[in-house]
């Protein structure tokens, strides 16, 4: 219905429909009713809509195919300007999991994610329960635990990278002191902690996010329910189990599946605590998946774990989707 | 006189939805006229098709003589009051009442001197620096008024404006947009779901169901005479009663299924042995002395509001009967009502049409 | 307990509670300002005995780090304008509609907005260096940003555009507005807060971004701070005091903006992310 006049509610959820017989015929030549539909009508929104998609088709879409066709193809630094490589098939896929690295990198994945989403939201969870009790300066000061969100992901792991530190590390020092251990744990360079390096700094990193949204949650559940537990006779601890725990469901796993997503984003923090190493132990996925296209320069192995990683990150946002769907709706 | 407004054979379809079906409804210039309904019934629909903010799927919509069908609402000349006021939160009183006057690049000093004017009449003069959030719902409602007044449109429209008042303020706004809509000799249309309003306000009341104009017509001729048991129930307050009846064989009389005594005259020849559905308004049953009147009935419960008495039979079909005589009633009393063969309205019993 | 002294409480302990988790941003502070022994110290100084205010000049000098922030300036800047420009007709859009179109629309854009940087950037840099953009480094980086953080974007404006009532902008359009009119007059200045916000939040982003620049931008002239960092810090670095110092000149106005604008940023990423 180019031609229609402005209709901007559809309100009923379904679009206007093309109506038969209509008497009135348009006489208006083409230019002038294009104009005017973009003035006054549908066409505006098709406008305003239309760039930005075409935009994000080109510059994210495009390249998830890319990604898809470049893991079935031979790449290298000869082959890479051109577009028809040699076919190979699944070759890269059976090559990538013959590699001795590709277990163990998988599993410090599973780890990483694991590791982090359950110490983020664990800790978030607890202070924002904490920040709950309305106090004055309550929110300015819960707003201020997100300074380490909106930190460079390079700088945290600077910094995170200093107090980690074997022999003058800020840590150890705190460890020691409290008689946590009795020597300095190497946790950069131990192989057996430096996938726990990371995961550290990572939980540091989110934790607020995780508090603000649950913050939010919070709060969205009405004061009254818990008027009315308490006078049917719930104490505390009854009231977070049957009331609170409930009414958080949809918001927890939103929180979750945003977790997952935002962990197996994490690429600033490896590069700077880690580099995946020592000897890969402190290697995930996303940022193998870098090191073969940009270090060892096999464009296609670097494809192939991608298109293997975006399948997952899909699947958890698909979760997420869902879990926020009645409010995505409106 | 002139047709100012317009409509025939209109449908709206949302897609399989058909939200108006066959609307035919010409307004003259300068008359006042309700849509009422109760909610979904099209009302609102209809009169966002007439602003241009709906497009109507088939039919023919003219204001001033001219079609309108796609006509863009800045070039229709029509003002609108909506439901929550819609003033631009980020515009003092002042620009809210010359928007419209800005963008058809009238001079700012012409500007300025008609808000002046309208003002005056509205009584807002000393809040024209205001911005709406400082102000209260009444004086929110006027802006909202007066920014319609400013522009001398062809029509104004009216989306339940008075719905977000309370009530002492709504019975005096009601006065009041009746007195500017004669004093600007003005064409409007206004939608409401409070028959009350659509009674007291109109010239003319268009009463909708389901996408479907049920009867227009002056609030009396609907009130004495409503096409259907739809507009019978709707119009009027405390409802209308509807009785189970049957013609008796005479065709002169009426057997009633309620109380004791069941045979009311009727003022009029109708088939022997017809079933229908007798229409009794509360305020038209009155009290007898016992054995003079045609119902006996026992009392269920009594409501009393101060002016009035309201009294619900424990019948199996409910009665309602109104009663401003003080008349000492208690739940378990029986009284005699009787009612004028004038006052009783008959319906069909299957398709619910005036008989 | 009396409610102020209960509050006191809380805030103590909330008090405490900041501080450890501040803690690292602290340390980031203290070290810049430490001599390079006092760095080393055992135990740590939790003070600098004597605050070494010329680390800064001497790492601005040295590093280069005025040309390394103009180009995370440019680069951040860049990508917000193109966001912006892109973006925010495109939540307007899919705010304004109910139906299956939008859904599917929304849906897309969420998924856009999951796919990890470091999963991208291989087909981006092979597709970019076939049509040559690779010549021009910052504006492929900025391109790649806003493909990215586009969709984050459009999900909070949204949010923005739906608070605004829709009966304004009808009463634009019946006040004498065009469809581009009203949307100008009415919806742009009343959302005008919630893209600003937005717009803050994608640029502090963009102005610590890592994978796209490193990856893309070869030439030491062009690249931005987080490049410079990376650089900076080699595996068996002891210069801590002089990478504290290049962190703070770096992280410290985005800190700034952020205390500054602290409430409205907080209330902007909860009413996209899950409201």
């Amino acid at each position: 219905m180019a031609d229609a006049p402005s209709s901007i509610s559809s309100r009923k959820g379904v679009p206007a429909a093309q109506a038969p017989g209509n008497p009135v015929r348009d006489v208006r030549g083409p230019i002038k009713r294009l104009y005017s539909s973009v003035r006054d009508g549908r066409g505006f929104d098709i406008v305003l809509v239309a760039f930005p998609l075409g935009f994000l088709f080109l510059m994210a879409g495009l390249p998830l195919l890319y990604n898809v066709l470049m893991s079935f193809q031979e790449v290298d630094m000869f082959s890479l300007g051109t577009l028809m490589r040699p076919f190979v098939g699944l070759k890269n896929y059976r090559d990538l999991f013959a590699q001795p690295e590709t277990l163990p990198i998988l599993a410090n994945t599973a780890i990483f994610v694991a590791g982090s989403i359950a110490g983020q939201f664990l800790i978030g969870f607890g202070l924002a329960l904490f920040f709950w009790v309305n106090f004055p300066g309550a929110s300015w000061l819960r707003g201020l635990f997100l300074v380490s969100w909106v930190m460079p992901g390079l700088v945290v792991g600077a910094i995170w990278n200093w107090i980690l530190s074997g022999d003058f590390g800020v840590l150890n020092f705190v460890l020691r002191e409290g008689g946590v251990i009795s020597g300095n744990i190497f946790w950069r360079s131990d192989p057996n902690y430096s996938l726990y390096a990371v995961i550290l700094a990572n939980i540091w990193l989110g934790t607020a996010f995780n508090m603000i949204l649950l913050s939010v949650g919070l709060s969205a559940i009405p004061a009254d329910l818990y008027e009315a537990a308490e006078l049917d006779g719930a104490n505390a601890w009854q009231r977070f189990w049957t009331i609170t725990l409930p009414m958080m469901r949809s918001t927890i796993g939103a929180i979750i599946a945003l977790g997952l997503i935002f962990t197996l984003q994490q690429f600033d923090l490896f590069a700077a605590i880690t580099s995946g190493g020592p000897n890969n132990s402190s290697n995930v996925t996303q940022y193998w998946a870098w090191e073969q296209s940009f270090r060892q320069y096999d464009f296609a192995k670097g494809a192939t774990i991608s298109v293997l990683m975006i399948i997952f990150v899909m699947i958890a946002s698909v979760v997420y989707v869902r879990s926020t769907r009645h409010e995505v709706r409106g | 006189m002139t047709k100012q407004i317009e409509l025939s054979g209109v449908n709206k379809y949302y897609g399989a939805y058909h939200a108006l079906k066959n609307i035919n409804l010409s307004i003259e210039k300068g008359t006042f006229v309700a849509l009422v309904g109760p909610s979904g019934c099209g009302k609102s629909t209809l009169l966002r098709s007439l602003a241009g903010l709906e497009s109507i799927s088939t039919g023919d919509l003219k204001i001033a003589g001219e079609l309108m069908n796609k006509v863009p609402p800045r070039k229709r000349d029509i003002a609108m009051v909506f439901q929550s006021y819609a003033l631009y939160p980020h515009m003092t009183v002042e620009q809210n009442l010359t928007y419209s006057l800005r963008i058809r690049g009238v001079a700012k000093a012409e500007a300025k001197k008609a808000a002046e004017e309208v003002a005056a009449t509205t009584g807002l003069s000393h809040l024209l620096g205001r911005y709406p959030r400082e102000l209260s719902g009444g004086q929110r409602q006027r802006v909202a008024m007066s920014r319609a007044i400013i522009r001398h449109p062809k029509a104004f429209l009216f989306d339940e404006p008075l719905s977000n008042l309370d009530a002492a303020l709504r019975v005096h706004m009601r006065k009041e947009i009746r007195t500017l809509h004669d004093r600007l000799h003005a064409t409007s249309v206004y939608v409401t779901h409070d028959q009350i309003e659509a009674m007291t306000m109109a010239d003319h009341v268009v009463v909708m169901k389901d996408g479907v104009i049920e009867q227009q017509g002056a609030p009396l001729e609907l009130y004495d005479r409503p096409a259907n048991k739809f507009v019978a129930g709707f119009i009027g307050s405390p409802a209308m009663n509807f009785v189970p009846a049957t013609v008796g064989e005479d065709g002169r009389s009426l057997a009633v299924d309620i109380g004791e005594k069941q045979t009311i005259a009727l003022d009029r020849q109708l088939q022997p042995g017809r079933k229908v559905t007798a229409g009794l308004r509360p305020e038209h049953l009155h009290f007898v002395e016992p054995g003079q009147g045609v119902f006996r009935l026992p009392v269920g419960i009594v409501e009393t509001t101060g002016s009035a008495t309201y009294i619900t039979t424990s019948t199996a079909t409910e009665v309602t009967v109104v009663d401003t005589t003080r008349r000492p009633v208690g739940a378990g009393d029986v009284i005699d009502v009787s009612i004028r063969p004038a006052d009783v309205h008959i319906f069909d019993a299957e398709t619910g049409l005036r008989v | 307990m009396t409610e102020t002294n209960r509050n006191r409480l809380m805030l103590l302990i909330a008090l405490v509670m900041a501080a450890i988790y501040l803690f690292p941003l602290y340390w980031m502070y203290i070290t810049a300002l430490k001599s390079g022994s006092e760095m080393f110290a055992t135990p740590p100084t939790f003070w600098p005995s004597v605050p070494q205010w010329s680390t800064y000049a001497f790492v601005w000098e040295s590093r280069g780090m005025g040309r390394y922030l103009w180009n995370s300036l440019v680069i951040a800047s860049g990508a917000v304008v193109l966001i912006t420009v892109l973006g925010v007709g495109c939540a307007y859009v899919l705010a304004r509609y109910r139906n299956g179109w939008v859904d599917v629309g929304l849906f897309l854009i969420l998924m856009l907005q999951v796919l990890p940087a470091s999963l991208m950037i291989t087909p981006i840099f092979v597709g970019f260096s076939q049509l040559g953009m690779l010549d021009y480094p910052r504006l492929a980086v900025i391109i790649a940003i806003a493909a990215k953080s586009m969709p984050f974007f459009v999900v909070l404006v949204r949010a923005t555009f739906m608070a605004v009532p829709m009966e304004l902008e009808e009463a634009a359009l019946v006040d004498g507005n065009s469809r581009v009119g009203a949307f100008f007059h009415i919806v742009l200045p009343l959302a005008r807060n919630g893209i600003l916000v937005s717009a803050i939040l994608i640029f502090m982003q963009a102005f610590g971004e890592f994978v796209y620049s490193k990856s893309i931008i070869q030439d030491i002239e062009l690249q931005p701070a987080s490049v410079g960092l990376n650089s900076f810090m080699g595996p068996n670095t002891n210069e801590w005091n002089n990478i504290m110092a290049y962190a703070t000149i770096y992280v410290t106005p985005i800190l700034a903006i952020f205390v500054l604008l602290q409430r409205r940023i907080v209330s902007g990423l909860t009413s996209g992310a899950i409201k």
